[in-house]
């Protein structure tokens, strides 16, 4: 099937030349349609967003945005309605993720957006949201107000469904008009919410615009990035520095590179009444769409002493990716992904020959590997797909070092362990480079307002305006009412 | 075939491994030697080694037990267990004790940065006879000897580089007395090269010009810039090999021999490129680049499979897939090694498309592979 994705105020899409993602074969194939700009028509494309798209949108209170949002996620959250079908319909396609994979992610991730935790999420970056409004009293003496940017611009990358609605959210949520560029693994989501949002809410219509271009095309990047306050893009450092090399000094950049991210297992938690769940949540996270998420674990680790021993949880982990592969096929991998699996595989082989205390539980042929070891490594990659490392410790804090190498990279740490540990634990893990701290098998679903890799996502974005005390007792003097 | 089979692994037992003159290198050589090999032959040749292997080389036995592979299971060729080549990083993969090796040759370390692969040769007698006869019939074309540049460091240079190894073997072997190195210690000597190549174009004869891939670049972008461009007598030749490995710019294939061609007046046709490894003894050619992606090919002592790395199996003729090549001439490593290469089975050899190094993280989560760049020092 063939279908169209952007979303263009102002343009008519079908008058441009047509680029053709495809994905998938024969009977699941589908042909997404993508217009092609020229690089002054995604000038103008910006310009009319930030004219017309801002106009409105600077107009809405904060509390009608979110009104407007929450509407649109209600929709999405409706098993019947068009644009939820067809989403369930295409993101499989499109990413190859498992079908029911999707729908239950889809609902976990937008369960996140409707209006309670959008006033959370804004509460969570300013004491006062209506500083987003209007002039407000500050504590220190004077007013202030924050101003989103005049316009955003996003490139995002990826294929983990609803990824983008991230920042889009906290876009509309300081009121930025925005143009998102999306990424060729997954074109759809963006352009289908922006279309969304304008049914729900004609004053957002022309508040985002959502485009393709090819990544690495320099002029075009140098055309959107000329019009915009502030890029948030998200990619790999190469992409990244690219990137960056576009945008001019003026404008905000706000890189979001790939992460690492990694779980921890207490010697408290690990009992027979207690390590299938912990195994069956540690196992979610890896499944959850095949690691692909920066928030994604790549490698347990797991402290001895416990009644079950770190191999036997690494046991029962692989008992439990065992029983999920039937309920959650893997996706078919590209021979570029299956041979980055089967090469991991076979290192860690090589390693145990090399007298490494490595063993592989799992058949060559099934699609899930986990690599135990009786001796932990620095924090490493593992090939993703469902190729995880377990490794032991004595005491969960020697993990802390060994996360610590890979600062530059770490994000979430997903942790079952007692109430004392955990607290013990969260202060060498910040100063380790952790920017999140969750319960195992909650990895992948951040929670409502969490901090993307540290960074406050709505302060990030905005310029706060002060109002000096010294202009308000000035003003006084010249007061009509004054003495 | 059974019976010999048996008999001929008691016999090797016996004799130390890999000695100059134990039967199994004897055998090899004549095999090599002899102007085409049937597939029978190829097999049987190929189980010999592979049960020398896997006697004398306990971390390839280990490698091979996990699979379920023993001389006693394997009874063809295709099921020898191919072993990544990171595993030549990792393991000592050698019959013989490596100090005991004439020679090693190691890999240029791109991918893991201080890392290196060793290829252990107790001797280069085999390398070099698989070189040589290889490179006669598919370099030389009828011609005994050419006038030659090399576009390479010298063995001395590089005493660890197959390459450098091979260049001077054809050189030595196939090159006049006037034949010599372009590229010293402090670079390409394109002053030395430049009067060379007007030399041979004002006396018509052939010339041959062989190097890495890379260095090929390099000198492009040195003669354009002093606006220099060469019509090489008929017969003349190009040889590359290795590609760019990000010591030169990237240059696309149709593009790089489109600039070769024009630079040098050399037909596309007589632009050969060579696809070897480190970890193989023995080069596999193309006929010329006329026509992209070439036909890449080896003698009858080296078989190519393109495999499913998932299952190791074939994949459906006609479909990408990564290559796993045995070389008898690896008599003393591994007969069989799976590449990182991508490639598609045609008729009369394989087509090469490419490194699957380099999978693309889809997601967000950091890959092996750019994790490695960026530890790279």
């Amino acid at each position: 099937m063939k279908i169209h994705a952007a979303y263009l105020p102002g343009l008519n899409a079908a008058e441009l030349p047509q680029h053709t993602l495809s994905f998938g074969e024969d009977a699941q194939r589908v042909d997404v349609a993508v217009p092609q700009l020229t690089p002054a028509q995604l000038s103008a494309l910006a310009a009319h967003v930030r004219a017309r798209g801002g106009a409105q949108l600077k107009a809405m209170p904060v509390s009608q945005i979110i009104a407007a949002i929450d509407c649109a996620i209600e929709r999405l959250l409706n098993a019947a309605d068009p644009y939820r079908l067809e989403l369930e319909l295409l993101l499989p396609r499109i990413t190859g993720f498992d079908a029911e994979m999707v729908r239950l992610g889809l609902n976990a991730y937008l369960k996140t957006f409707r209006a309670p935790q959008l006033q959370r999420f804004v509460a969570e970056d300013f004491a006062n949201p209506k500083l987003l409004d209007e002039f407000q009293p500050v504590p220190k003496g004077g007013m202030a107000r924050a101003y989103g940017p005049e316009l955003l611009v996003h490139v995002w990358a990826g294929n983990v469904p609803g990824l983008p609605l991230w920042s889009l959210v906290c876009g509309l949520l300081v009121k930025a008009p925005a143009v998102g560029k999306v990424a060729s693994a997954e074109p759809l989501f963006a352009p289908l919410f922006a279309r969304l949002l304008a049914e729900v809410e004609p004053r957002l219509a022309e508040a985002l615009a959502v485009v393709w271009f090819k990544g690495g095309d320099t002029a075009s990047e140098r055309a959107l990035f000329g019009e915009a306050d502030v890029v948030l893009a998200y990619g790999g450092n190469d992409t990244l520095h690219a990137l960056r090399a576009q945008v001019p000094i003026t404008t905000r950049f706000l890189p979001h590179g790939h992460k690492l991210s990694v779980g921890l297992v207490s010697a408290a938690a690990l009992d027979a009444q207690q390590v299938q769940a912990v195994a069956r949540a540690a196992a979610l996270d890896v499944v959850r769409y095949e690691q692909q998420g920066c928030y994604s674990p790549h490698t347990f680790y797991v402290a001895r002493g416990g009644r079950v021993t770190p191999r036997e949880f690494a046991q029962a982990l692989a008992g439990q990716l065992a029983a999920l592969e039937h309920k959650f096929a893997r996706r078919d991998l590209s021979l570029e992904e299956a041979a980055s699996v089967t090469a991991w595989r076979q290192a860690q082989e090589l390693r145990s020959f090399a007298g490494h205390p490595v063993e592989l539980l799992g058949d060559a042929d099934a699609s899930w590997v986990v690599a135990y070891s009786d001796q932990a490594d620095a924090l490493q990659p593992c090939a993703l797909h469902r190729t995880v490392q377990v490794q032991a410790v004595e005491q969960l804090r020697d993990a802390v070092p060994l996360l610590a190498a890979q600062r530059a990279y770490l994000q979430t740490v997903g942790i079952a362990a007692a109430p004392h540990e955990l607290h013990a634990l969260a202060g060498p893990l910040g100063e380790a480079g952790a920017t999140r701290l969750c319960a195992l098998g909650q990895m992948t679903a951040p929670e409502a307002g969490w901090h993307h890799d540290g960074r406050y996502s709505l302060l990030d974005l905005v310029r706060i305006v002060e109002l000096e005390a010294s202009a308000e007792a000035a003003a006084e003097q010249y007061a009509p009412y004054r003495d | 075939m059974r019976g010999t089979y048996r008999k001929a692994v008691v016999a090797e037992a016996a004799i130390p491994p890999s000695n100059e003159a134990s039967p199994l290198v004897t055998d090899l050589l004549a095999f090599i030697a002899r102007a085409r090999g049937s597939e029978e032959d190829f097999n049987v040749l190929a189980l010999r080694l592979f049960a020398h292997q896997f006697q004398h080389n306990l971390a390839f036995q280990k490698f091979c037990q996990q699979r379920g592979r023993t001389p006693r299971t394997v009874r063809r060729w295709q099921d020898i267990p191919a072993v990544p080549i990171n595993a030549f990083k990792d393991l000592t993969l050698s019959c013989l004790p490596p100090e005991a090796c004439e020679r090693v040759f190691m890999t240029s370390g791109t991918t893991r940065g201080d890392v290196k692969g060793r290829h252990y040769h107790p001797h280069l007698r085999v390398y070099d006879l698989s070189m040589t006869l290889n490179f006669r019939a598919r370099f030389m074309v009828g011609q005994e000897r050419m006038r030659m540049g090399i576009l390479f460091p010298n063995e001395q240079l590089m005493p660890h580089s197959s390459l450098a190894h091979y260049l001077a073997l054809a050189l030595h072997e196939f090159g006049t007395p006037d034949s010599r190195y372009y590229l010293g210690a402090d670079g390409l000597l394109v002053d030395d090269l430049v009067a060379t190549l007007r030399q041979v174009q004002s006396s018509g004869e052939p010339f041959a010009l062989l190097g890495a891939s890379y260095s090929f670049v390099h000198l492009m972008d040195a003669l354009q810039a002093r606006g220099l461009q060469f019509q090489l007598p008929a017969g003349s030749r190009l040889l590359d090999t290795g590609g760019f490995k990000g010591q030169s710019r990237e240059m696309a294939m149709d593009e790089f021999y489109g600039a070769l061609s024009q630079t040098f007046g050399v037909p596309r046709s007589a632009c050969i490129n060579m696809y070897g490894m480190t970890e193989l003894s023995t080069q596999f050619y193309d006929a010329g680049n006329a026509v992209l992606p070439a036909v890449k090919s080896g003698p009858h002592w080296i078989r190519t499979r393109v495999v499913d790395p998932l299952t190791g199996q074939d994949v459906p003729p006609g479909e990408r897939g990564i290559l796993a090549h045995t070389d008898l001439g690896n008599f003393n490593s591994v007969t069989t090694i799976l590449t990182e290469d991508v490639g598609v089975a045609v008729e009369g050899g394989f087509l090469l498309l490419g490194r699957a190094q380099g999978a693309q993280a889809k997601g967000c989560s950091l890959a092996v592979d750019e994790f490695l760049k960026a530890n790279r020092v």
